[in-house]
């Protein structure tokens, strides 16, 4: 056999290309798809929401406008890295499924479409009844995600246990704290069932102390977003009380940073009865008593309690962007304006037990056939979200590093705030 | 390329090697032409997917990058790798790596190796007896690390144990105290299986005669297994060592979902630091400086493994 060097540069050359090639075709078809295809990318792995938009929802979309639309689903916690890596690599989808907390990033690198535009051309009707939960989806004024549903935390309790130990429902969170107390059962140094749950996992503790300083009277933030304000006076006395819960031998719940909520229903400490009140969401609530027959008529849910002011985490949790790159923004569009619609909406939010983001989801049959979501409906008001600024995200983690200090009882309440701030206020004014 | 135009000579006068020719040149050139030309995909391969990202990943610790920006990384010099000295977050999970490799190591060596003594013996069922204690090794880490995460639940596997005996229950992951000693245990069962196989194939490499002299010159057991048996498994065990401190260096799976870093960042290894760095805070450079940081740590530890026992 001979070759010559032009054939063997020929060889090697084409060889090397014919590498990439095939690595470059494994490789990027898992979120690409087709040109042709609009492709969207949804959070979450939950089967049944997977089961209603990919056999159900697309399909409808795609007969009514003659499109083809490519979905995939990629779990929660991969999402950011997915995207970055599709922004990166000009691979990322038309349209995208993520929280607020994500949009002013995507805001300030210019990935995301701004569409205020494409809601002022909505009719007055559709605009009023999308408007409760519009704003979760704003960064600086303007309008960069559709909310696809919302959900909210509120304090979920065992009629059963609350009537055995004589405790009335709490209205505020001080009432709250003393019947926790009454409802703590005790064996040795081991709490046996907990009087109150909050949820204190990580980043799940950040949203607990939001609704507390929110209660409080208190904010994260200043005004524009530039400086962190967690640390008044009202933030240390929500976080004090959130400490308290947990540490001393007045404690009423141990197992601090258990994360119950991403449990199975069947397994959280209000549906075992190991905790007499727990801090809980709409579809955890929801996915219980599905979970434990019997339990439907055991469990209550209370409206936000209030210190100051009466607030809670909530508001918009999962949106529709649509990437800033699209060659196909109408499409896009179309297929945002598609999961929002009436109908659809009130669909997508009873298979993901969330709650509808219109107004007039209250009347629909999900939300009047399951009475468990009224006060969920009627705590909207009282959400609080997260800021939508663009160093969130690292924020958050920050203050989340030093809430954990607190609720372990390493520092004090006021010490772990006023260094979350120093540790974040670079950060926050570097944006 | 270099064309020779005249073959050179030694002194001898024979003639040169075959490495003197020209490529392509005669027929040794030829083959040798045909070789790179087979080999070209593999040196492709290993360029594009192996050398090119490691490169790309040292340049990108000399620089700021999101990959959220539509800008190149800007360069910034050694500001990375000098932030990294004064991060106590990064500094700290150095710390947890080196204690996570030290809680597991120790164990997943000495304990695998008394399984293989005990697995290379011939007695009835043998066979079963090894394949259940490669089964760990087989199934993959995160399928593990979740069945683990039940057993370690406050409900779980090791609380009823802990009840059935008297013991009060604990929260094992939840607790700054236990959290890392608890991943450590999962992880030493996790490798047991693997380093066995390893040490049985050591084992049954070393010749029956050694045995047999040692016998007779007196050597009761002990004597045959530090005098016999050690020895004949040094390469063995320098590579179990050096590979096991490798793997547990970069721990990552079993952090992410047994604790998530947590409590209070006291499972917080380097190689999940390195994770939240990248792809939470997209911070590219940064993390980048931490990962070589890692590498220079985890190769310093396996040369040091390598030479000091191959010495002996």
């Amino acid at each position: 056999m001979t070759i010559n060097r032009r054939g063997f540069l020929a060889t090697a050359v084409g060889a090397g290309v014919l590498i990439a090639a095939t690595a470059c075709g494994t490789g990027g078809g898992e979120g690409g798809g087709s040109s042709e295809a609009l492709t969207v990318w949804f959070p979450g792995n939950s089967a049944p929401e997977i089961e209603l938009v990919t056999k159900k929802l697309v399909p409808e979309f795609e007969t009514a406008n003659g499109a083809k639309v490519q979905v995939t689903f990629v779990d929660w916690a991969q999402m950011s890295p997915k995207l970055n890596a599709g922004f990166a690599g000009n691979s990322a989808p038309d349209v995208f499924g993520h929280g607020p907390a994500a949009a002013a990033g995507f805001a300030a690198a210019q990935r995301i479409e701004p569409l205020d535009a494409r809601i002022a051309a909505l009719s007055a009707d559709d605009k009023a009844d999308l408007a409760p939960y519009l704003s979760g989806g704003q960064v600086g004024g303007k309008q960069y995600l559709i909310p696809l549903v919302g959900n909210g935390v509120l304090v979920a309790y065992r009629k059963d246990l609350l009537e055995k130990a004589g405790v009335a429902e709490p209205g505020t969170w001080t009432e709250a704290a003393d019947a926790a107390k009454r409802l703590t059962v005790r064996d040795g140094g081991t709490v046996k069932q907990a009087g109150l749950m909050l949820q204190s996992a990580k980043i799940q503790r950040v949203q607990s102390f939001q609704g507390l300083l929110g209660s409080e009277g208190g904010t994260l933030l200043s005004a524009d977003g530039k400086t962190a304000t967690w640390n008044s006076a009202e933030g240390v006395k929500a976080l004090e009380y959130f400490a308290g819960l947990y540490s001393g031998d007045g404690r009423v719940s141990d197992q601090l940073g258990l994360d119950f909520a991403n449990q199975p229903a069947a397994q959280n400490p209000l549906a075992t009865g190991k905790a007499a009140m727990v801090t809980a969401t709409t579809g955890q609530v929801l996915q219980m008593v599905k979970a434990v027959p019997g339990l439907a008529d055991k469990i209550g849910v209370l409206s936000p309690l209030k210190a100051a002011d009466a607030k809670t985490f909530g508001g918009a949790t999962t949106g529709l962007f649509v990437n800033a790159d699209s060659a196909k923004k109408d499409l896009a569009w179309k297929f945002v304006e598609f999961m929002v619609s009436k109908g659809v909406n009130e669909r997508y939010a009873e298979t993901v037990g969330g709650l509808g983001v219109r107004a007039s989801a209250a009347q629909g049959s999900y939300v009047t056939g399951q009475p468990l979501l009224k006060p969920f409906i009627d705590a909207a008001p009282a959400y609080v979200g997260s800021p939508n600024v663009p160093a969130w995200v690292q924020v958050r983690d920050v203050l989340d590093k030093h809430l954990e200090q607190a609720l372990a009882g390493k520092v004090s309440a006021k010490k772990a705030l006023d260094d979350a701030a120093a540790e974040a206020g670079p950060l926050l004014a570097a944006q | 390329m270099a064309v020779l135009t005249k073959a050179p000579r030694s002194k001898d006068g024979s003639a040169a090697p075959p490495r003197a020719r020209a490529l392509g040149k005669g027929p040794t050139g030829r083959r040798r032409l045909v070789g790179l030309a087979f080999t070209a995909p593999v040196l492709a391969y290993l360029a594009i997917f192996q050398l090119f990202p490691v490169l790309y990943g040292f340049y990108l610790s000399f620089t700021s990058y999101s990959p959220l920006d539509r800008g190149a990384p800007r360069p910034v010099g050694v500001a990375n790798y000098t932030a990294l000295l004064h991060s106590a977050d990064f500094l700290k999970s150095l710390r947890v790596t080196a204690q996570f490799v030290g809680e597991v190591l120790p164990f997943a060596v000495g304990i695998a190796l008394g399984l293989a003594l005990l697995a290379n013996r011939r007695i009835p069922g043998i066979g079963l007896f090894r394949a259940g204690l490669f089964l760990p090794r087989i199934v993959p880490l995160t399928a593990v690390s979740l069945v683990w995460l039940w057993m370690y639940s406050p409900d779980g596997w090791f609380n009823d144990l802990a009840g059935s005996l008297g013991v009060d229950p604990r929260d094992w992951l939840l607790d700054e105290g236990t959290a890392l000693h608890s991943v450590a245990v999962m992880r030493v069962w996790k490798a047991l299986g693997g380093n066995m196989v390893l040490f049985l194939a050591g084992l049954q490499a070393i010749p029956a005669t050694l045995y047999e002299a040692a016998k007779m010159d007196g050597a009761g057991r002990w004597a045959q297994f530090r005098h016999v048996t050690l020895p004949g498994l040094r390469p063995v065990m320098v590579y179990v060592i050096t590979i096991n401190i490798v793997y547990l260096s970069q721990s990552f799976a079993e952090i992410f979902i047994l604790t998530g870093g947590g409590p209070l960042a006291s499972t917080t290894t380097t190689n999940y630091l390195i994770y939240q760095e990248a792809f939470q805070n997209n911070r590219f450079g940064s993390a980048s400086a931490m990962a070589f940081v890692l590498f220079a740590a985890i190769f310093a530890f396996a040369f040091v493994t390598m030479r000091g026992n191959g010495r002996k």
